[in-house]
């Protein structure tokens, strides 16, 4: 075959099935979006609001990417909500105590990559299963979250308002740092090993062990740098979430990861879903909640309900066409 | 034969994407016969099954049923019009017992309103097995029952809504010998009441056997429909492959035979597996005693026995899935360690499972993924990245070179048919640098063709490339006709060693009597 006719096969086939992946997650995100516009034009639009949604989007994106490398290989990480919370407790102590936010931002990283690590090593060395495994981590690192602030608010933490300033784009520089941080993941999965071993993990673990695939270190690595993520997302958490943070902070946020997943077109089951499912999917959990505020649904309750049913539909368009599920 | 038609599906077409499934097969099913349907894998047998029980909806032609034009929507409607499927992978519910099954296989919506009387239902249940003489214990927990009975159960189901048209896909292949005789005694039984049956397999002397007329497909569309009475073996295999059966068998030249006993003089055996004793962590899997196997450099060996007696145990002893309790591995005469497949690729032993879909493929992949997943070493660039242009070429290569029947390296590996996913997993085993490839009854369920296909590429790929193969086999041809020499393995010892010359199956044979 002659390279011109390799690279038309390339543009022919490979686009196909990315590209039905990714309209899983955009397309919905689409008509979310001139939905919300239709509705509501002249709050929606307002670059005030588009800013605040744009905050809102940060952290829950990160974590929600971090959720998805470990939905993808078939396993669930129900830590993040209390690891952006230990993180960001952490980066406001040490922001506290030295005023350096750099030190706080890697020293919270650093206790992401932790979590990650002790996750990683209880799934793939312990053989713990996965949700028993990080139900522990939900409980255990929240603990230390009350622990640590002793059980008081964090405020005022105005150093943080760096990733919130926009230089008149309204596009606040958090953002822009988050994406570019889920674009290097997007490279992660599909260009690299690593990522082809994450999605033949979740599609059968069994045929790569088999394989002679190094499952193990593949599944570990995936925890670690999904608690990376959790420990930006932690100090994200505090940047977009008015410069404090409580010990509840971040409360049931694994499962608004976990919905963001499912909304992004990621299956539960592992092995399907767009790397860019994760960034779309918590843009449209936030823009929804957002609409619902704009049209004076203001009570928690009937919004959760909203959120509800919509996980629900994007739910039931993901497994159409699958006989059973578990 | 004049009996009343049952069912005509008439000039039927039904597409997938990127296949004709059935092109334009007309098929028709009496009472009173058993009607076979025979095919190689993706020959479109099921498929055409599948339609008839309005599983698939046909994208041209119509159904019949006694002679009145039907649109079925669902297999509910084909149970409505008297038509049950026996398939062997509907699933019966293994810790309810066999009447309970019975009941909830027959089981409507239509009769929830009405009261289940269990002594009358059982009574009933009853009359039917006495009147098809078929004995099963209605108080046993589905779970104690063997393939046969299961496939037993749903017969019994069928009829116990009436069903008067039984479509029965692949029912045998589960079955032993005995078992295959005593289905064929009931569908006897039934032909004789006035059923219709429609019988589909892809062997050909089960079709002669049972079958009062076979119709016969290739690649989706219908060669001829013939009556078994009036043709042999050799003819239908030919109108089922569309060519001679010979070639289909000896795989190997016994040319090289003196070369090779000149390596058994001279040279260290690539693997050696002296004296191994294992202790099983699956209850299912049963205990190595005593092997001793050699098997030299570009040497295709193969261990015979059947199913249950220790083959898989062996291959994963050498993936390291299974503990050595005694004895040794040695790897050119050195002694080695494998405690996981990880090793074992390291020390260049490969392993292609039995069950393809439960332990080789990855469904959501393409072809091409699925083929270089062991061996991304030779497709990567800046030590992380794939090189797509590169695994294209790659992928490209080995779909040319196997004939691999797919629309595009990039297709997904679930639109190909059995024989082909096979050849997909033999490729993935050609791209790695392994010395040694332990394939794990390459050719199961796979169609005659695909299985002469899949052993003249691993002959020639031991003997071309000087990598050696160890087949792991319960198929006796397949030992014979690809095979320098068979071990034959019973109860977890291997029993006899033979050098596969001039070498007569019955002689195999006759160790397993």
């Amino acid at each position: 075959m002659t390279s011109r006719e390799l690279n038309s096969v390339i543009a022919r086939f490979k686009h196909l099935y990315s590209s039905y992946e990714l309209s899983r997650a955009l397309i919905p995100l689409i008509l979310l979006l001139i939905a919300s516009i239709g509705m509501s034009p002249q709050y929606f639009l307002n670059p005030m609001n588009i800013k605040v949604v744009l905050m809102q989007i940060t952290p829950l994106a990160l974590i929600a990417t971090g959720e998805m490398l470990i939905i993808l290989m078939g396993s669930i990480d129900l830590s993040p909500g209390s690891a952006q919370a230990a993180t960001a407790m952490i980066a406001a102590i040490i922001t506290r105590a030295t005023d350096n936010i750099l030190l706080a931002m890697l020293a919270a990283i650093a206790l992401g990559t932790t979590i990650g690590v002790i996750n990683g090593i209880l799934v793939a060395k312990l053989k713990i299963y996965s949700f028993v495994a990080t139900l522990a981590a939900l409980v255990i690192w929240r603990s230390f979250v009350i622990v640590v602030s002793g059980g008081r608010l964090i405020y005022g933490l105005t150093q943080y308002s760096v990733f919130t300033q926009d230089f008149g784009t309204y596009i606040p520089i958090g953002f822009l740092l988050a994406v570019l941080i889920i674009i290097l993941i997007y490279v992660l999965l599909i260009k690299t090993v690593f990522g082809r071993y994450i999605y033949g993990l979740g599609s059968n673990e069994e045929a790569v062990r088999l394989a002679g695939v190094r499952a193990d270190l593949a599944k570990f690595l995936a925890f670690t740098i999904a608690g990376a993520l959790y420990g930006l997302g932690g100090v994200m958490l505090i940047a977009m979430g008015g410069f404090a943070v409580d010990p509840w902070s971040a409360r049931g946020n694994e499962l608004n990861a976990i919905a963001s997943c499912v909304l992004g077109g990621i299956m539960l089951t592992g092995g399907s879903g767009h790397p860019l499912g994760s960034l779309l999917g918590a843009s449209m959990l936030t823009i929804l909640t957002n609409i619902l505020v704009l049209l004076g649904v203001t009570e928690i309750a009937v919004q959760q309900t909203v959120v509800g049913i919509v996980l629900i539909g994007a739910a039931t368009a993901l497994t159409r066409g699958l006989r059973y599920v578990k | 034969m004049s009996n009343r038609q049952a069912v005509l599906a008439e000039r039927i077409v039904k597409k997938f994407p990127g296949v004709v499934a059935v092109n334009d097969v007309t098929f028709e099913l009496r009472y009173g016969e058993i009607h076979g349907l025979l095919g190689q894998n993706g020959a479109g047998k099921s498929t055409l099954l599948r339609v008839i029980y309005g599983v698939y909806r046909p994208d041209q032609g119509s159904i019949y049923i006694n002679g009145r034009k039907v649109f079925l929507k669902s297999p509910r409607d084909a149970r409505n019009h008297g038509i049950a499927l026996v398939h062997q992978e509907i699933t019966v519910i293994p810790s309810l017992t066999v009447l309970e099954n019975i009941a909830l296989l027959g089981f409507s919506w239509n009769s929830l309103a009405s009261k289940f009387d269990y002594t009358s239902f059982k009574e009933y249940i009853d009359r039917i097995m006495a009147r098809f003489d078929i004995g099963l214990n209605m108080n046993e927990r589905v779970r104690h029952l063997s393939a046969a009975e299961r496939m037993l159960l749903q017969v019994i189901a069928a009829l116990s809504i009436n069903a008067k048209i039984l479509l029965l896909d692949e029912p045998t292949s589960p079955l032993s010998l005995h078992e295959i005789e005593r289905l064929f005694n009931v569908l006897n039984q039934l032909k004789k009441e006035g059923l219709a049956i429609a019988f589909v397999t892809h062997r050909v002397n089960e079709a002669i056997d049972i079958c009062d007329r076979i119709t016969i497909l290739r690649n989706g569309e219908k060669i001829d429909t013939v009556e078994s009475r009036s043709i042999d073996v050799h003819s239908l295999i030919k109108l089922m492959l569309g060519r001679e059966p010979e070639e289909l068998y000896r795989v190997r030249d016994e040319k090289s035979f003196d070369f090779l006993l000149g390596k058994y003089a001279a040279e260290k055996p690539l693997i050696e597996l002296r004296g191994v004793y294992t202790q099983p962590q699956i209850a299912a899997e049963i205990p190595l005693k005593n092997i001793n196997i050699k098997v030299y450099q570009g040497e295709v060996v193969a261990i015979f026995g059947f199913i249950g007696a220790g083959k898989t145990e062996i291959g994963k002893t050498l993936m390291g899935l299974t503990k050595i309790v005694k004895g040794d591995i040695l790897y050119m005469g050195r002694g080695i360690k494998i405690k996981s497949p990880v090793d074992a690729i390291n020390h260049g032993i490969f392993y292609l499972p039995e069950d393809r879909k439960v332990e080789g493929l990855i469904p959501h992949f393409t072809v091409a993924s699925n083929m270089d997943i062991s061996s991304l070493d030779i497709i990567k660039r800046f030590a992380i990245f794939i090189d797509e242009k590169r695994e294209l070429q790659v992928a490209y290569d080995m779909v040319k070179k196997l004939n691999i029947v797919t629309p595009s390296p990039y297709a997904k590996i679930i639109q190909l048919s059995g024989g082909n996913q096979q050849k997909v997993l033999v490729a993935r085993a050609m791209l790695t640098n392994a010395k040694l490839v332990i394939f794990d009854e390459p050719t199961v369920g796979i169609d005659i063709g695909a299985k002469a296909e899949i052993r003249r590429l691993i002959f020639r790929y031991s003997r071309e490339r000087g990598t050696s193969s160890l087949i792991l086999t319960s198929d006796v041809d397949e030992a014979i006709g690809l095979a320098d020499r068979i071990y034959v393995i019973r109860d977890g010892e291997i029993i006899r060693e033979y050098y596969n010359k001039k070498l007569d199956r019955d002689e195999i044979l006759k160790n397993l009597a």
